[in-house]
């Protein structure tokens, strides 16, 4: 009985040292994300987003976006502009490690370059932010290729990000999004006296070029009080 | 011409004709108020599926989205306004006595009924818009310009519509809520030649246009197929001004469905009042 008892004790620690390194590789991936990086005070950079989404039809937008770290941004546009939510904008912050479970899935090659595949799950639930995130991170060169997020209500996005040196930044130059969503139409955007339609599975692609980066120009903080989206009503 | 001229006079000379004005600028310009003190709730709601997704930015209240949110809300009650003058516009001279005194003059009864007919579209063209002046000039005020967001419509989906098209658009679509009120203006008119008080063309109106609106609306297969016979099915068509892409074989089948029932009722109008008696 005592061996029996042994042998089950010796499992997990026979199994840890597998399974420690697996983990600790995934934090220090976004260690190291965050530490290339680091330099990164803030950036400039005309965006322009093509939509391909079903029963979506927008023309291109375009907007100039201006980002500060770890987390603060602003777009400044002169007509209405539409930024996908997960994916849209780059912040090589915001997989800090302390907050997620981080789990390394693989290890693969990316167009010739070693790479890994991280599932991170927040530690603290939002609500209608994603319940998981899968990257494929680049760890020679440190980037993240793509993400895949996924949300409790079905909604599922997909980034494919291509990027471009500048100022000795890799920063990105094209978003590919694609979009898995459910989609119900707000009571006020509706014709009065047609019947209400239910809720419904909209895809699409949503393709976002990056342009004109200017890098650490000392944006002031000042800049971001004034937060100008729509929908938290600060017009 | 002088006939025009006479009939405009007696129209606008009764204080009946004001009451659609003065409802309208009342209506819209406290909807527009209460528009601007809620504007945060009323954006909240309006982007409450697709902020999950996206974040927005820009005028998304502009005065152009409350003029197609008031037009969408009054297209309803537009008919009950035009109805009470041109419900009136016959009958009113056997209420008031005044028939036979017209009819014993000179001009025949086609052309007092055309003079009448056409006094009758004047108003309604003037209320429509009346309509959107009072819409456009305090809602661009309150609310500033802006690309339209819409729903596409009667298909799943939302439009942007750049702000440099909506001018146009609007033009357009205003013609056409003209063009869809004709149609009830002239059913109040064909009503109004057949009886001899107002009250019975005004209500008998609006309720043929809430009973087709309804009917239309059902949510059964059977009142479905009787939709396209429905011409309050196709008073919507000015809606199609703000769809992308603009559906003009669907305008132009409107416009011709709702013009055969104008001037359709217009000439059954004509031959009734030209047999009217009016010795008894």
């Amino acid at each position: 009985m005592k061996k029996i008892l042994l042998c089950l004790l010796w499992v997990p620690l026979v199994l840890s040292p597998g399974l420690l390194p697996a983990q600790e590789e995934g934090a220090r991936t976004l260690d190291a994300l965050q530490k290339k990086y680091s330099g990164l005070k803030d950036y400039t950079v005309d965006v322009n987003v093509h939509f391909d989404v079903e029963g979506f039809k927008a023309p291109d937008m375009q907007a100039k976006l201006y980002c500060k770290a770890p987390d603060r941004m602003k777009i400044e546009s002169k007509r209405i502009f539409f930024l996908p939510k997960e994916g849209g904008t780059f912040n090589p912050f915001m997989f800090n490690k302390e907050d997620f479970e981080v789990k390394l899935l693989e290890r693969l090659t990316v167009e010739g370059r070693n790479a890994v595949k991280l599932k991170l799950t927040p530690k603290k639930r939002k609500p209608n932010a994603p319940q998981d995130f899968i990257l494929t991170v680049d760890t020679d060169r440190n980037l993240i290729r793509e993400m895949n997020a996924s949300s409790l209500d079905g909604r599922e996005v997909k980034a494919l990000i291509e990027y471009g040196n500048f100022s000795d930044f890799d920063l990105p130059t094209r978003i590919e999004l694609h979009l898995d969503v459910q989609f119900n139409e707000s009571r006020e955007l509706k014709d009065f006296g047609q019947s209400t339609q239910p809720a419904k599975r909209v895809t699409g692609r949503v393709d976002i070029t990056y342009s004109n980066y200017k890098v650490n120009i000392g944006l002031s903080d000042q800049m971001f009080k004034e937060t100008k989206s729509a929908v938290s009503g600060e017009r | 011409m002088r006939l025009f001229w006479l009939e405009i006079y007696k129209t606008f000379s009764r204080w009946r004709t004001y009451i659609g004005f003065g409802f309208i600028a009342l209506v819209v310009i406290l909807t527009e108020v209460v528009m601007k003190l809620s504007a945060v709730e009323i954006v909240n709601r309006m982007m409450r599926s697709t902020e999950k997704d996206f974040l927005i930015f820009g005028n998304v209240l502009n005065g152009w989205f409350v003029t197609s949110f008031i037009m969408n809300t009054l297209h309803i009650h537009i008919p009950f306004l035009i109805a009470l003058v041109a419900g009136d516009i016959v009958s009113g001279e056997a209420t008031s006595g005044t028939v036979r005194f017209l009819l014993i003059r000179p001009p025949s009864r086609v052309r007092i009924i055309a003079a009448k007919y056409v006094t009758t579209l004047f108003y309604t063209t003037g209320l429509v818009i009346f309509l959107g002046i009072v819409c456009l000039l305090p809602g661009l005020a309150l609310f500033g310009g802006g690309d339209l967001i819409m729903h596409h419509y009667g298909k799943f989906g939302i439009v942007f519509i750049p702000e440099a098209e909506i001018p146009v658009r609007m033009l357009l679509a205003f013609i056409a809520a003209i063009w869809s009120m004709t149609a009830v203006a002239s059913i109040a008119f064909l009503l109004s030649t057949l009886v001899e008080n107002s009250i019975g063309p005004i209500v008998g109106t609006m309720a043929i246009v809430i009973v087709f609106l309804v009917i239309g609306n059902f949510p059964f297969d059977f009142f479905g197929t009787l939709k396209p016979y429905l011409f309050t099915t196709y008073m919507v068509f000015w809606q199609q001004f703000l769809d992308d892409p603009i559906s003009w074989q669907q305008i132009a089948t409107s416009a011709a469905i709702l013009g055969v029932h104008s001037f359709g009722l217009f000439f059954i109008a004509v031959g009734a009042y030209a047999r009217k008696d009016i010795k008894s």
